[in-house]
């Protein structure tokens, strides 16, 4: 018996709409983003996901394999997947992509809460400092 | 090596007058589990007994495992379990004595995998089956079926009497069985938050016709809904091929496409002259969307 589960890693809500496969790449993206995986941490195999969340494992081993293209993980024979060593930051426009959907969420809250852009930017700016610490 | 499962090409059933499948193609690949939708009355029993062979199509064709469904040979059956929404248990045994039964009439059986997942599922296999509840017939029944190892699994919904709890237990089960991708699952239900979960394949099926199939990752990605809003009036009628339903308001809208793809995005941005986002839609949402 012996060890505790280890807590939860993702946070997947097969409800939402949004494809499992695209919730689990963005929390991979940001954890690595936020430095929480760092190169060389060692990922749950797509069978280990699947059972643990009860999803299909054809979503999970699709998001790894996505991300593996993108050179964020890396393939070990044998062994489980890593966060790859070195990471293309990527362009501007490519990083921008990837927080587009939280920011039309965003945006769409901040119109019916009727908050003017420069609001929310001054707002954004102040958690970006904070998080940075 | 990667031959379909299953597969039907153009397949109808009509009895009497009524037509109750029309133009049914799909196809399973191994290691997939499809869930398949519809409303009461869909066809989606009948879909799922043709395929068994129980009945013979009316129109076109369906095969298991490369052979024609209504004259599988005895090894081909042999590679199936069906799990039937009506069981068809026998109410003088006790439920050991029914997986015994069942167990003598293969030539393999997984006793160790029954054994766990009795435990697992809390089937009272002492009790005799007439005083077992609904939820308790329907693991019994599902015991029953998965116990020579099928590589094809048919439940015709199988978690209809099963509470929350034990639901999701039986959906774990169903990712642990084809984890190894040797299994395939194909089964019916109107519980659409599990097809969230379990499912990688989705046929929706409308009065007798597949109005989808496939990929639910697609699925969710090609049925969203638009919020436009422009500086001034939209069209009262927005020019979307594939809208399932849309609601236009001065200079704001909302509509419900079944095509998505994001390259659409920027295009129809400059054509209505507005600001597109795009919301997802849970399967409930789209499988009403889809009925509209």
């Amino acid at each position: 018996m012996g060890n505790l589960p280890a807590p939860r890693l993702f946070t997947l809500q097969p409800g939402s709409g949004v494809p499992i496969y695209l919730q689990l790449m963005q929390q991979v993206r940001r954890m690595v983003a936020s430095g929480q995986l760092t190169p060389g941490t060692e990922l749950p195999s797509v069978r280990e996901v699947a059972t643990e969340y009860t999803v299909n494992p054809t979503t999970i081993s699709k998001a790894y394999g996505l991300l593996e293209n993108e050179g964020l993980l890396q393939r070990n024979r044998g062994k489980p997947m890593t966060i790859a060593a070195t990471r293309p930051a990527g362009s501007l426009p490519q990083r921008l992509k990837q927080v587009e959907p939280q920011v039309e969420a965003l945006v769409l809250a901040a119109r019916q809460l009727e908050l003017k852009a420069s609001e929310l930017c001054q707002f954004i700016e102040k958690k970006m400092e904070k998080n940075r610490e | 090596m990667n031959e379909a499962i299953v597969s039907t090409c153009g397949l109808g059933k009509t009895i009497g007058r009524k037509e109750i499948l029309r133009d049914v193609t799909v196809e399973v690949a191994p290691g997939s589990i499809v869930g398949i939708i519809g409303k009461n009355g869909a066809g989606k029993t009948t879909l799922l007994e043709i395929l068994l062979g129980f009945s013979p199509a009316t129109s076109g064709s369906a095969q298991l495992f490369g052979h024609d469904s209504f004259t599988l040979p005895a090894n081909i059956k042999g590679r199936i379990g069906f799990v039937p929404q009506q069981d068809d248990l026998v109410n003088l045994l006790t439920g050991r004595q029914q997986l015994d039964l069942i167990a003598a009439l293969h030539g393999h059986w997984n006793a160790a995998l029954i054994e766990r997942l009795g435990q697992a599922w809390e089937v009272p296999l002492e009790r005799g089956i007439l005083n077992l509840s609904g939820g308790e017939r329907q693991k019994l029944s599902t015991l029953a079926a998965l116990g020579h190892d099928p590589q094809l699994l048919v439940l015709d919904e199988p978690v209809a009497s099963l509470d929350p709890i034990a639901r999701r237990r039986f959906l774990h089960e169903m990712i642990e069985i084809t984890a190894e991708r040797t299994r395939t699952v194909l089964f019916s239900t109107h519980i659409v938050s599990d097809l969230e979960r379990v499912a990688d394949q989705i046929w929706v099926l409308r009065d007798g016709a597949i109005v989808w199939s496939g990929p639910l990752d697609r699925l969710q990605e090609s049925v969203v809904r638009l919020r436009i809003s422009a500086r001034t009036a939209l069209p009262a009628l927005l020019p979307l091929a594939d809208c399932l339903s849309q609601r236009v308001s001065g200079a704001r809208a909302s509509a419900v496409v079944s095509g998505w793809s994001e390259q659409r995005r920027a295009q129809l941005s400059e054509l209505l002259g507005a600001e597109v986002s795009v919301e997802p839609l849970g399967l409930e949402d789209i499988f009403v969307e889809l009925h509209s």
